[in-house]
């Protein structure tokens, strides 16, 4: 596990899927969540706190988790951010796309506390490896 | 891709002549969305049917499903139970949503969660199965418009998503058992698939 006091911003427009994320985040020991209910909300939070990994959903109005991951790609503040994508569509060419704007996981939906845990594990192993 | 248990768009579609309109048929764990002037039709035991529609657009759809068994407390976000639900739900407002429906718009009416498996298990299916929906719509602001609910008999439920007009019968008399067939086959699927949509490409 990595620090416990990394900082999560977990977006979606479901409160349910917010609130599943986040207890299935604090289950794994990381109890310092931020929420935001799409990708513009989430993208005002990221610029103005001090995040430390993105958690998204894709499908969401006003901006959705795949346009949100291609402004923190292009901002010279944010574009390090490791981004877990956290979605219900399945399809090869939504994975793709989210592999080419830069993603650094994806996981579909419904997913268990096990499959996260799998997935952050080796982002933060990734990360130190290249020092991130 | 490991093996998935996936909510499917219904494939059983038909020209009804009793209503004179297009119409599909919803099996359990299926789940169906139209701008049409279609008619959505499903049998519920046990398991439940959220019918969503966008009071504005009339772009309206359907899902039918039950919580899995043996996934622990629905009102446990870290239970299998709430994560099927939660995608179950989230499956038909997405496609609702892609479609041109806006959340604010929505409306739902619930049907189902009839104690009908009686004796096959020592819980109520049914009840679990209608407060989760009930639930979860109003976490997610959706207003329930109309629900018919729980008690012990199957019940055929026509959704017009166009107009939001729902009509239901309950069957009192049933000459097989094909609805507590399927919902039991169905059970067994959720109960062997893991909940899981690992994906494992990078």
């Amino acid at each position: 596990m990595a620090d416990p006091n990394t900082k999560f911003l977990v977006v979606d427009d479901f409160s349910t899927m917010r609130r599943i994320v986040r207890n299935l985040l604090k289950e794994l020991g990381y109890s310092n969540v931020e929420e935001a209910e799409d990708g513009a909300d989430g993208l005002s939070k990221l610029r103005s706190g001090n995040y430390d990994f993105v958690v998204s959903d894709w499908n969401m109005p006003n901006m959705d988790g795949l346009t949100m991951l291609q402004q923190i790609r292009a901002d010279a503040a944010l574009s390090k951010l490791p981004v877990l994508m956290v979605t219900a569509e399945a399809k090869k060419e939504n994975i793709i796309a989210a592999a080419q704007a830069g993603a650094n996981g994806y996981v579909v939906k419904p997913f268990t506390a096990a499959t996260l845990d799998e997935k952050l594990t080796k982002i933060f192993e990734k990360l130190e490896k290249t020092g991130g | 891709m490991s093996a998935i248990l996936e909510e499917q768009l219904a494939t059983n579609l038909y020209y009804d002549q009793h209503f004179n309109c297009e119409a599909a048929k919803l099996l359990p764990g299926e789940y169906y969305y139209t701008s049409k002037q279609m008619l959505l039709v499903t049998v519920l035991g046990s398991c439940v049917a959220a019918c969503i529609r966008d009071r504005v657009k009339g772009i309206g759809g359907m899902n039918h499903f039950m919580l899995p068994e043996s996934g622990g407390d629905p009102g446990n976000p870290l239970s299998t139970s709430m994560r099927y639900g939660a995608y179950a739900m989230e499956m038909l407002i997405n496609e609702l949503l892609k479609a041109g429906a806006r959340r604010e718009h929505l409306e739902a009416k619930v049907f189902g969660g009839g104690n009908v498996l009686r004796g096959v298990t020592s819980i109520n299916v049914g009840e679990r199965n209608a407060r989760f929906v009930r639930d979860y719509l109003r976490a997610e602001n959706v207003p329930i418009l109309a629900e018919d609910l729980n008690d012990i008999h199957p019940r055929k439920v026509y959704f017009f998503p166009h107009t939001g007009k729902v009509l239901v019968k309950k069957l009192k008399q049933q000459h097989n058992d094909t609805v507590q067939k399927r919902e039991r086959d169905y059970a067994r699927r959720l109960n062997i698939h893991p909940v899981d949509g690992d994906v494992d490409l990078f």
